[in-house]
């Protein structure tokens, strides 16, 4: 499990800090991009075996960057994870409907985070 | 137009009282016409009549005449021949009786001048003269009788025949008069009678049309109501009956249900536009809601996560790298700071919607409070890179009476909303004063807005765009705040901005009196 890679997109400097210190403390190799087409680079040179996604990217939004991946054969199987601040039934249902495996509302609740990467990395399996 | 509007236009239909006028004008016409022709037929029925009866009371009058004139001639000549065989002389009794018969006679003569008029005038008058002559011949016969040796003459040889003739004359005429007037009633009665029923016919005919033409415009004209106004019940308001070709009650009706539609139409629309506006309002305040939800996690996902973050490095008995640890504790001060502006923000709007903001006057330097703002954002500059440019127009900056805390606000929001949506450009904060007014500009050389985006980015959860608190953060509370504390302190804001080439906002507020102290 130490061994796969996280890609962690998220556009706030302080925030993305701070995940990628407590995911690499939890034992998780991570990259990180900071806006939507950066992600989509990265899921293709790097093919991490999970994506935490940001929503709210300059550039290209998280929604945009999901369907994107969904339609590209090289990437439409790495699991996304969406993250985001926006915490309304809505936007939980449009994250799944743009290919999201699952979702988790900032502020993060860093152990079910875990549990839920944990979850997808055996799906994909 | 076509034609026909044209000329419908011109002689719009009569009103309905108007048609029944016409109506029964014409009704009561055509039994005045009627009852003068039965009138007139039974005059002149009458008048007929009367000629005839006249035409034969002078026939009755003439053949009398004539057999009074006949008893007359036998007695004379009875008498003539008793005087020359007896030699007797008449009584006084009977010459009497003689004459009294003659002066019948005459009389009778009279009577007949009374008939007949012109046409038997010639007639009459001769034998007028001939029975005349003959009386006077009788009379003097008469009175000749009883002279002795008087030589009786009974009358002269053609008086009797002649008068006898002229009696048949008259007699003729006056039969080819009577039969004349009697062709003549069967002419008039054959006339009056036909008259009679063909203006009968006529009027039952002319009223029956009038009738049908009544009914027919009358139903037209309800109809084009009737089809109007289930135009209306169905909801199409646009609709409007054509009040043109009807005049008076009809018309009026017309004209009444469109301007009715016309005012539901309007009303249905301020309806609709009050409704949109509500929903409006409405969905505004749900993208508030969502927004505010937003700006409040982001704070709060860095304050929770490295809260938790330090409290496992806590726990977990490493070293502890003192320097990171103050790093991330001053990060975790700093999003609290923020989720307080924002609450602030959302606060002071509410109070500003509530009327609960007061002003607090007092004197300050506003050229010392704009540097010392700008001294304390500038760590927003390097967020993206730009560059401060504070250009103070010392000369005529002086201090003013007005409300420190709100220019400090107004200055600090238009300061933070410059730097979020400018990228390594150029931040301008200017200011400048005239004898009763300051003005404060904040430019930059950012995104900047189109006018539609303008027009709509004073009020307040309005961003320029929808989705622009996703992308460059904020709620959309700081402009509106701007402005309402603008209006507070009796000054204003105004916005010049082109896509692309940034924006520039400028204050003015009145100076204020600095010579009386006020509260603070």
């Amino acid at each position: 499990m130490s061994e796969q890679l996280i890609l962690l997109v998220e556009d706030n400097e302080v925030n993305r800090d701070m995940l990628v210190r407590r995911l690499e403390r939890a034992g998780h190799r991570v990259s990180t991009a900071g806006d939507g087409e950066a992600a989509l680079q990265n899921m293709r040179a790097l093919q991490p075996a999970v994506v935490l996604m940001d929503m709210n990217l300059p550039v290209k939004d998280g929604w945009s960057a999901c369907e994107e991946a969904a339609r590209d054969g090289s990437i439409k199987h790495i699991p996304i994870i969406a993250l985001t601040a926006h915490a309304m039934a809505e936007d939980k249902h449009r994250a799944l409907e743009a290919g999201c495996c699952d979702y988790a509302t900032k502020p993060v609740n860093f152990p079910e985070l875990l549990d839920k990467i944990a979850t997808c990395l055996n799906a994909s399996r | 137009m076509r034609a026909a509007d044209a000329v419908s236009q011109l002689r719009p239909r009569l009103s309905l009282r108007g048609r029944l006028y016409l109506f029964s004008a014409a009704i009561l016409i055509l039994f005045a016409i009627n009852v003068g022709t039965s009138l007139w037929g039974s005059f002149a029925r009458n008048e007929s009549s009367l000629a005839y009866q006249e035409a034969v009371t002078a026939a009755q009058l003439t053949a009398e005449l004539e057999q009074n004139l006949q008893t007359k001639r036998q007695q004379v000549l009875v008498l003539a021949t008793l005087r020359e065989t007896t030699d007797e002389p008449l009584d006084e009794a009977a010459l009497e009786q003689a004459r009294a018969d003659l002066e019948i006679i005459s009389e009778r003569l009279r009577q007949l001048g009374g008939f007949g008029g012109e046409e038997l005038e010639a007639h009459y008058r001769r034998l007028h003269d001939s029975v005349t002559a003959l009386l006077a011949e009788w009379r003097q016969f008469y009175e000749q009788y009883n002279a002795d040796g008087a030589i009786i003459a009974v009358e002269s040889a053609r008086s009797y025949n002649s008068t006898q003739q002229r009696l048949q004359e008259l007699d003729q005429r006056q039969s080819f008069v009577a039969v004349q007037r009697a062709n003549a009633i069967d002419r008039t009665i054959t006339l009056t009678d036909q008259i009679t029923v063909i203006g009968f016919i006529s009027s039952i005919a002319i009223t029956l049309a009038l009738v049908f033409a009544m009914i027919r415009s009358t139903n037209a004209s309800l109809t084009r109501m009737k089809r109007g106004v289930e135009r209306f019940g169905s909801g199409d308001l646009t609709y409007r009956i054509d009040d043109q070709r009807d005049s008076g009650e009809i018309g009026d009706l017309a004209r009444t249900f469109n301007e009715m539609s016309a005012k539901l139409q309007i009303a249905i629309e301020e309806m609709n536009t009050a409704r949109a506006d509500a929903d409006s309002a409405n969905a505004a305040k749900s993208m508030f809601l969502a927004n505010v939800s937003h700006e409040l996690r982001t704070p709060l996902n860095a304050i929770i996560g490295y809260s938790e973050m330090l409290q496992d490095e806590l726990g977990d008995g490493l070293d502890i790298d003192r320097e990171q640890f103050h790093h991330d504790l001053a990060t975790i001060i700093f999003s609290g700071n923020q989720l307080l502006t924002l609450i602030n923000d959302i606060l002071d709007l509410s109070k500003i919607e509530t009327g609960k903001m007061q002003v607090s006057l007092e004197v300050f330097s506003p050229a010392a409070l704009l540097v010392q703002v700008c001294d304390a954002l500038s760590p927003l500059l390097s967020q993206n890179n730009n560059r401060l440019v504070l250009d103070i127009d010392n000369d005529s900056m002086r201090d003013i009476n007005s409300d420190r805390g709100k220019l400090q606000q107004i200055v600090t929001n238009l300061f933070s909303n410059a730097c979020k949506f400018t990228k390594e450009g150029d931040i301008t904060v200017s200011a400048s004063m005239t004898a009763d007014a300051l003005t404060v500009a904040v430019a930059d050389t950012g995104i900047g807005m189109t006018q539609a985006q303008q027009d709509r980015v004073f009020e307040a959860f309005i961003q320029a765009e929808s989705n622009t608190g996703l992308q460059y953060g904020g709620t959309g509370l700081g402009l509106a705040i701007v402005r309402e504390f603008c209006t507070m302190l009796g000054g204003s804001i105004a916005l010049e901005s082109s896509p692309d080439e940034g924006s520039v906002f400028r204050v003015t507020l009145p100076a204020g009196p600095t010579s009386v102290r006020a509260s603070a």
